[in-house]
């Protein structure tokens, strides 16, 4: 049992995050040997590898790099997403900290891929640090002659990179938000297939755009330098490679581990030191949006795509949250539904007026009014969101809520009969939301 | 999106051929299925629309599996009819189980907030949601939380209210000020479910389009200030018409209750305001026709009048025009209908032999226009309204477009918008810093007082100089390469660029033409227009609402025109004077001059619908109909005869101006045959050729185009 370190396994070297550290301990090795080959070389080693989306999705990454044009005179852009809003989620955070050039030297290599002569990393408003920490290894990536014009003497090579922050909005880590937020629009989400062109056809400024994770460039640098048949060996085989999980809750040493794909969900929650506070209850295994495991059907579910779907739930972004059987899965549940309800962007009605009908209702049976048909009334509005919302943060909003009623059904039953918590002693935070402030002149 | 190219589709089982591209709930509606909606207008985008999720549909496609073999793969999730572009094979369902399931769901959604306060809601009875909530709506609520509130009645603007506890956040609105205005002045505040419709820092609310998204808001939440609360859709009665504000003519409803225009609607006519109007029309015709109105013929007495019967009006008025005889004139105004134009011309030429009639108030000189029509051809708007969709480019010069040609402007826009056309803008310097053109225009150069001409002249030899094999006489590139060398801004440049591309379309406003420069400009103009091969697409616009009638009458062909008639008022020279339907006082370039006329006029008969300064200075007032409560018909910018409808009976006794003077030739012995306004209209289409193609047919769609006048050398 242990963890398999690629990303991170230098990330306690003392000044990692400056060039030069970063270049003895092998850095920019990837980005000499992609220039080593084709462009189309590149993204053959990309598909070896078997590289998968780590954003949430699993999509297969050389996919997505395979579909920009080959060819023509359009402008191509190249997005980095470090918006990283999912609840449970901080690895992207830790990589731009302490590696940003291993993202830096990632996107290079992808704008060398696929011809991309501009590129922007959307960061997180909150994380300010990790974009100070973007912002010193570009100007020196820079100065190396890493981006800019003619990059390590190549003339038919040239690459900017851009930083631009959020203002706050996790939907704005949603793919084509994110686009519309960057072009300084609301951060509201676009049409795509079957209803518009993808963003690899059309995306920002209606040109050809790539977009991939953080974690997701990180890894690439090192399929490079190592092959794809390396990263491919690791993992499992449809889900190649190491993966970050950044545990949280009640474990003993909560943080970001880097574990190989089809690791056992045990192990990864032995290596955070185990449960502490009582027994487990339940695991979520991939961030908010992924549906909650209860205890009894963690064993034997491995952290690979496949496994976690398998066992009802998804890999998505990683965020591997611990919860003893001290934790109020109602007080859970109305949490998340907060978070959705004040995450939605109101564009579609389903996700705008269901995600504060759910958190209004759990508002209310935490609160000690809750009836019996509140339960399946939860149920029944998590259905009529579910797959008929515009993006899928709609479709997120509702798994979790509708999980933790499947699998927790007691404790929901417990709050509506005696009007306080299955767990003694627990009293849910008070909590009075409404429409803020309403700007404007008032007649 | 379309392409014209075909594909095969199939809806509710019923095999379609539909362009490819084509969104399917357009493509269902065609086959007489409908599928609902909220948010879905065809006029616009879908990048910010498909959010209300009214118009779920499933969908499969055709899928060729490894082994050749092809299966229908249905989508995991409904889709949105409204932004589904068709495509081959692909097979959609609208009403299944399912649907309607989802469909309840929407609803229930945009009911759980919703005050349904429909019983005092002016959209009750024509509400998109209430008729849907009758069919998918649940009859409970399940809903027990509290609802979302905001205070009632927020303005904002002058003419609109909004009501954001009624708003189902469709994004019509917004959307309407983003892609058609333009202007972009409504957006979403905030997020999630307290998203709400707001305008920057709350500014008012000041497009000059505002009004349309009164009508394209599917629920109350958007209404007219003047509108609200004043009627109940069902009490209301409606007539087609045509908005009198501008010569643009939009063809227009009128919504009307006890002889009171309530409410103007846009009515589709793709040819001129495709469903659009503007807040003049909109709030300005209702204001226009409302209030005191005159119901009976008014006589003068001393320094007051008296009303009097039609029978002594106009014994009086015959009397004194016959004495007048040829020496008697009369003046139009710009709303009068091509019936009393035509009628008014009869009653001076073949009644009282005279030709003394005119209809301008501007500056503009007969020799100006006649000059124009000389360079440029007869007919004044060749492109038309719609023809600037195919304008690769297209100059504005000497108008403020968006103020004077409403209409032009958004099909300009809307030709800018498709990528199909650049807008190019010459504009005085004293405009303000962002015209509504200049937000759009890929050129927008400014001159100096009186500097059009130099503007121009710059502009022909800058393009001299970007294309040197242009063919150009010596003369030509002699006169631009006189005076101040071009200018070399950015703008210039740019404009130089869009012309040297080929023919375009150049608009004319009147202010162009109309100082004393006009002369030079229109000497500039032919040589701009004749460089660039578009010397058969320079359009002269008209402002008046029926200038183009007008001027297609020759009603304005007398020389010394209104400045004349006014003289011979205050010389005594015209001892009669008609001012039918026109306020010089106010609207006469010259003020002064013409209430110094009225005053020494010996005889003066004015005919309006209200009790203008024009008619207070008069001798006899005779009360005439607003365009609500007539038949008619109207001659807008593009010389397009639009037919108007009587909406409700006139106030009092009032007549409609070709039936007073169809009652004058009476009494001058001279009877016409006119008992209706179709007739004048008949004896118009043969007596004048402009009008001879005018169908009757084509006036009950779109109206009918004025025929050209042949050039005789
Ligand atoms: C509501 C929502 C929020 C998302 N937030 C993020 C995010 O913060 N970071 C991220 O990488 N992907 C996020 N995604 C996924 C992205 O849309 C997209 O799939 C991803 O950036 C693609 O990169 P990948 O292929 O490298 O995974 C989000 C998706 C949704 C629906
Ligand atoms: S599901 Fe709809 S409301 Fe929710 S974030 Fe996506 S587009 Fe916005
Ligand atoms: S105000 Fe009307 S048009 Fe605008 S978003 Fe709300 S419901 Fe739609
Ligand atoms: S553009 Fe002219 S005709 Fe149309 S509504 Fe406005 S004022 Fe009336
Ligand atoms: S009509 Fe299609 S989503 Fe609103």
């Amino acid at each position: 049992m242990a963890e398999l370190q690629v990303l991170l396994q230098h990330r306690n070297v003392p000044g990692i995050d400056g060039i030069d550290v970063y270049e003895s301990h092998g850095g920019y090795a990837g980005l000499r040997a992609a220039l080593g080959k084709e462009r189309q070389a590149v993204i053959d080693e990309v598909k070896a590898s078997g590289l998968r989306g780590r954003g949430g999705a699993g999509f297969p990454t050389w996919i997505k790099w395979n579909g920009l044009p080959k060819s023509g005179s359009a402008q191509h852009y190249l997005l980095c997403n470090a918006d990283e809003g999912e609840p449970g989620t901080f690895k992207d955070r830790e990589l731009l900290l302490k590696l940003p050039h291993m993202v830096v030297e990632g996107m290079a290599i992808a704008a060398y891929a696929t011809r991309s002569a501009n590129g922007f990393v959307y960061v997180r408003g909150e994380f300010v640090e990790s974009a100070t920490q973007l912002r010193k290894a570009i100007d020196q990536a820079y100065r190396r002659g890493y981006l800019g014009r003619n990059i390590l003497g190549r003339s038919d090579f040239c690459f900017d990179l851009h930083i631009h922050t959020g203002a706050g909005s996790y939907e704005c880590g949603e793919e084509t938000a994110l686009m519309s937020s960057l072009m300084g629009e609301r951060g509201q989400p676009r049409l795509k297939p079957p209803h518009g062109p993808l963003p690899v056809v059309s995306g920002v400024w209606g040109s050809p755009t790539l977009i991939n994770n953080v974690e997701t460039y990180a890894c690439v640098p090192h399929i490079l330098t190592h092959g794809g048949a390396w990263y491919a060996a690791m993992g499992t085989q449809r889900s190649p490679g190491t993966k970050i999980f950044s545990v949280s809750g009640h474990v003993a040493r909560p943080g970001n581990y880097e574990i190989e794909l089809g690791t056992p969900l045990t192990e990864l929650i032995e290596l955070a030191g185990g449960v502490v506070g009582g027994a487990l209850k339940a695991v979520i295994p991939g961030g908010s949006s992924v549906p909650i495991l209860p205890a009894e059907k963690c064993a034997g579910v491995t952290l690979d795509y496949e496994g976690c779907q398998a066992a009802g739930t998804m890999l998505g972004s990683g965020g591997f949250m611990v919860f003893n059987d001290k934790t109020d899965i109602v007080a859970l549940m109305r949490r998340t539904a907060q978070f959705y309800a004040h995450e939605s962007c109101g564009k579609c009605t389903p996700c705008r007026e269901g995600t504060r009908w759910i958190s209004r209702v759990l508002d209310r049976i935490t609160a000690g009014a809750g009836r019996m048909e509140d339960i399946d009334l939860l149920l029944s509005i998590c259905d009529q969101i579910d797959g008929r919302s515009y993006c899928p943060l709609g479709d997120a909003a509702s798994w979790p809520i509708r999980a933790g009623i499947r699998n927790f059904r007691h404790e929901f039953e417990h709050w509506v009969r005696h009007g306080s918590s299955p767990i003694p002693g627990f009293v849910p935070p008070v909590r009075s939301h409404g429409p803020g402030p309403v700007p404007g002149r008032q007649e | 999106m379309n392409d014209s190219k075909l594909v095969n589709v199939t809806i509710n089982g019923v095999p379609l051929q539909v362009p490819k591209g084509e969104r399917i709930i357009e493509s269902a509606r065609r086959a007489g299925i409908d599928i609902p909606y909220f948010c879905y207008h065809p006029r616009l985008s879908m990048e910010n629309g498909a959010n209300c999720r009214m118009c779920l549909v499933e969908m499969a496609m055709p899928r060729t599996g490894p082994d050749g073999t092809v299966t229908l793969a249905k989508h995991p999730k409904p889709q949105t009819a409204c932004s589904l572009p068709a495509d081959e094979g692909m097979v959609v369902e609208t009403e299944t189980e399912a649907i309607v399931k989802a469909r309840r769901g929407v609803l229930e959604f945009l009911l759980i907030n919703h005050p349904l306060d429909c019983p005092v809601c002016d959209r009750g009875g024509e509400c998109p949601l209430q008729n849907n909530t009758l069919h998918y709506g649940a009859g409970a609520s399940r809903y027990i939380e509290a609802k979302r509130h905001y205070p009632k009645a927020y303005p904002l603007s002058e003419h609109v209210v909004l009501d954001r506890e009624r708003c189902i956040q469709c994004a019509r609105c917004t959307r309407f000020t983003q892609d058609i205005s333009g202007d972009a002045q409504l957006d979403f505040l905030k997020r999630g479910a307290d998203t709400q419709i707001g305008t920057f820092n709350a500014a008012a609310f000041s497009s000059l389009f505002s009004g349309n998204t009164i009508e394209i808001c599917p629920v109350g939440a958007l209404t007219s200030r003047d509108y609200r609360f004043r009627a109940r859709p069902w009490d209301l009665a409606t007539q087609k018409s045509i908005c009198t504000e501008c010569s643009n003519g939009c063809s227009i409803k009128l919504d009307h209750r006890d002889g009171l225009v309530l409410r103007v609607n846009g009515r589709v006519n793709e040819a001129v305001n495709e469903e659009w109007t503007c807040d003049r029309g909109k709030f300005g015709l209702p204001a226009s026709i409302s209030g005191e109105r005159l119901t009976a013929p008014l006589l003068r007495d001393g320094d007051r009048f008296r009303e009097v019967t039609w029978d002594v009006a106009l014994g009086v008025v015959a009397e004194k025009l016959q004495a007048a005889g040829k020496q008697a004139a009369v003046l139009a105004g710009s709303k009068l209908a091509n019936e009393d134009l035509y009628a008014l011309q009869a009653l001076c030429r073949g009644g009282l032999g005279s030709v003394r009639y005119d209809y301008r108030m501007g500056t503009q000189s007969s020799e100006a226009r006649d000059a124009a029509a000389m360079l440029f051809g007869p007919n004044p708007a060749p492109t038309g309204i719609a023809g600037l969709e195919a304008s690769p480019w297209t100059l504005v010069v000497g108008s403020d477009l968006a103020v004077e040609h409403p209409i032009v402007f958004l099909r300009l826009r809307k030709s800018w918008r498709f990528g199909k056309s650049k807008a190019l803008e010459m504009v005085s310097s004293s405009a303000p810093a962002n015209t509504h053109v200049g937000a759009f225009a890929w050129s927008s150069v400014r001159y100096a007082d009186r500097g059009l001409p130099e503007s121009l002249r710059s502009a022909c030899s800058l393009l001299l100089a970007e294309m040197p094999g242009l063919t150009a006489t010596p003369e030509i590139r002699a006169w631009a390469a006189t005076g101040t060398p071009p200018a070399d801004d950015t703008a210039s440049r740019r404009m130089a660029t869009a012309l040297s591309t080929g023919p375009g379309t150049i608009l004319v406003g009147e202010g162009a033409l109309s100082g004393p420069d006009w002369r030079e400009v229109l000497v500039a103009l032919g040589h701009l227009a004749g460089l660039t091969g578009s010397t058969g697409s320079v359009n002269r616009l008209v402002s008046g609402c029926n200038d183009r009638g007008a001027e297609a009458l020759g009603f304005g062909d007398w020389q010394p025109g209104t400045a004349g008639i006014l003289a011979g008022a205050a010389s005594g020279a015209t001892p009669a004077l008609w001012i039918a339907g026109a306020d010089p006082v106010t609207q006469y370039h010259d003020p002064q001059v013409a209430i110094a006329a009225l005053e020494q006029a010996s005889f003066v008969v004015v005919s309006d619908i209200k009790l203008t300064a024009t008619a207070r200075m008069a001798d006899v007032v005779l009360p005439s109909c607003s365009v609500a409560e007539r038949d008619g018909t109207l001659t807008n910018v593009e010389g397009r005869v639009q037919r108007f409808w009587k909406a409700f009976e006139p106030r009092g006794s009032a007549s409609p101006d070709w039936l007073i003077a169809a009652r004058l030739l009476q009494r001058l012995g001279k009877p016409s045959v006119w008992f209706g306004w179709q007739d004048v209209l008949a004896d118009m289409r043969s007596h004048v050729a402009a009008f001879g193609g005018v169908s009757l047919d084509a006036l009950e769609k779109d109206g009918a185009m004025l025929v050209a006048p042949q050039v005789v050398d």
